[in-house]
């Protein structure tokens, strides 16, 4: 079995975001799905929580959204009624009001319209890459992974390319709150209440607002009413729009949530080529694999470690008993790794076929609004770099994000050698 | 009851459902390529979309507002009679009926 993580003894504490300072703790999480399944763990920063583990139990749970409902929070943080409503957004929200939002963005990012976009992610992904490789070696991450989302977003909510490296400075410091290398306010290391009304705790969703307010204002000017923002914006079947709030909050969702976790998929993916030599042949070679590795890749990363739920009543699992308003995380990380699932899951199988990965949140009403975006983005990406590339090497130790929610290699030092 | 998938290629699956099992849950047991139901059937991704026969379009009935949305982002192109199998249920009135499984 492969591990990341140098210390895990099999019960590493996953409320704990030094913990996955080196990794997905996943000799725990191992342990865990064979174990205790439906596992407690006491937490410093406020109420404990139930982590579920196994694959077929949160495929299970992910269907009963009236049972695990998404309404009260989707961290382990808690949050009062009044927290809640200022911050949310429809990942915050149960079927049917969750639809609500979804079906006026839903169109935008539909696979025929998605697909749409192949083309420029591929002038982008070539871009990005002519002018990377000849480096030699370099920091994957930052200048690769990093750049695909990120330009990509300005295309989505049509910004200026020049904007968007402070956007996206501003996402990875709501999402990566904490994390001391992306934002002033670490989360659980200062007193952050007096942003506990904006998006992630975060003063940077201050600004993200501020940004938003002035480009929509500068597109009304324009009288551009082109793009995924106003589609939200527009009044739905019954003449209901949302509120500031809720756009401002759907902005920073976009900013944030929509960038590091393709980031985080294409560097895992980087990863794998550096730790797996024969991936790059297997690339090489084309035909059905573009078919099947972007999803393998997706496991692979799984960028979000979890989602959390909160129990609407009692209910008996593996023995134990999930109390009403219990909160409930479904580690994906682990599910993903799922030995009963996934045969030899701790190695890249980019033929991996069926490939029921729980990486976009299978099953369940929130499945990711982007995942076609993601696939296509990452089949591109790795399809321009296989062309170029003759070889793919580490070049030093990787390191991952400081944080339990969101799993990425923060810094990837690699070396290529070009065709 | 029975149900009848109709494939793009022109060939057929048949299979015989419990009353109460959604017709996207029948599909997936019975392997009905192009019938993924991502979304577990809460109408977020539209992966189990079929065309209802012209002689069941009446009993199946009309989508709702939030199935009619998410029938306009699905892979192939909506129809006049394109349905989200996860919300139908299979009942009397469907006893028989016949899909169509459009070909992305």
């Amino acid at each position: 079995m492969t591990v990341w993580h140098p210390d895990d003894d099999g019960h590493a504490d996953l409320s704990s975001h030094d913990t996955f300072a080196s990794g997905a703790p996943h000799n725990t999480f191992a342990r865990l799905r064979r174990e205790d399944p439906v596992h407690w763990t006491e937490w410093a920063g406020g109420k404990g929580f139930w982590s579920i583990t196994r694959h077929a139990d949160i495929l299970d749970m992910n269907r009963q959204f009236q049972v695990f409902s998404s309404a009260q929070g989707i961290r382990m943080e808690d949050q009062t009624p009044e927290e809640v409503l200022a911050r949310r957004t429809f990942q915050e929200t149960d079927p049917p009001e969750h639809m609500r939002t979804r079906i006026k963005v839903a169109k935008a990012f539909s696979k025929p319209v998605i697909a749409g976009f192949e083309e420029q992610v591929r002038a982008i992904s070539a871009d990005i890459l002519d002018r990377v490789l000849e480096m030699g070696s370099f920091d994957a991450t930052r200048e690769i992974a990093r750049q695909l989302p990120m330009r990509m977003l300005g295309r989505i909510i049509g910004v200026p390319d020049a904007d968007l490296p402070w956007l996206v400075e501003k996402g990875d410091a709501l999402i990566a709150n904490t994390d001391p290398e992306f934002t002033d306010h670490v989360l659980d290391r200062m007193d952050t209440d007096e942003f506990r009304l904006m998006p992630f705790n975060s003063p940077a969703g201050a600004e993200l607002w501020e940004y938003a307010q002035q480009m929509m204002a500068d597109k009304a000017r324009r009288g551009d009413t082109d793009g995924v923002l106003h589609m939200v914006l527009a009044p739905d079947a019954d003449g209901n729009v949302i509120s500031e709030t809720e756009f401002r909050n759907f902005f920073c969702l976009l900013v944030a949530a929509g960038n590091d976790t393709t980031r985080y998929s294409i560097a895992a993916g980087i990863q794998a080529l550096a730790h797996q030599p024969e991936l790059l042949g297997q690339m090489q070679a084309g035909g059905t694999i573009w078919d099947t590795a972007p999803d393998e890749i997706i496991r692979w990363a799984t960028p979000t470690n979890y989602f959390r739920r909160t129990a609407t009543r009692d209910v008996e699992l593996h023995g134990r008993t999930i109390r009403k308003g219990d909160k409930v995380l479904y580690w994906w990380v682990s599910a993903n790794r799922d030995e009963e699932v996934f045969d030899d899951p701790f190695r890249v199988d980019l033929t991996r076929d069926p490939n029921p990965h729980l990486g976009f949140g299978k099953g369940g009403p929130h499945l990711c609004l982007g995942m076609h975006l993601a696939r296509l983005e990452v089949r591109v990406l790795f399809q321009e770099l296989a062309r170029r590339v003759k070889s793919v090497e580490p070049d030093g130790d990787h390191t991952f994000l400081r944080s339990n929610f969101i799993g990425g290699i923060k810094s990837l030092p690699v070396r290529v050698e070009l065709q | 009851m029975k149900v009848t998938w109709k494939l793009a290629d022109g060939s057929e699956i048949h299979a015989d459902v419990a009353p109460g099992t959604t017709l996207k849950d029948a599909g997936l047991d019975n392997g009905v390529p192009h019938i993924l139901g991502e979304c577990g059937g809460s109408m977020s991704c539209g992966t189990c979309h079929v065309v209802v026969a012209p002689d069941w379009v009446a009993a199946a009935g009309a989508p709702g507002e939030f199935e009619d949305a998410i029938l306009d982002t699905t892979e192939a192109p909506r129809q006049p009679a394109s349905r989200l199998s996860c919300q139908l249920e299979m009942r009397d009135a469907l006893d028989g009926i016949v899909l169509f499984v459009p070909e992305p």
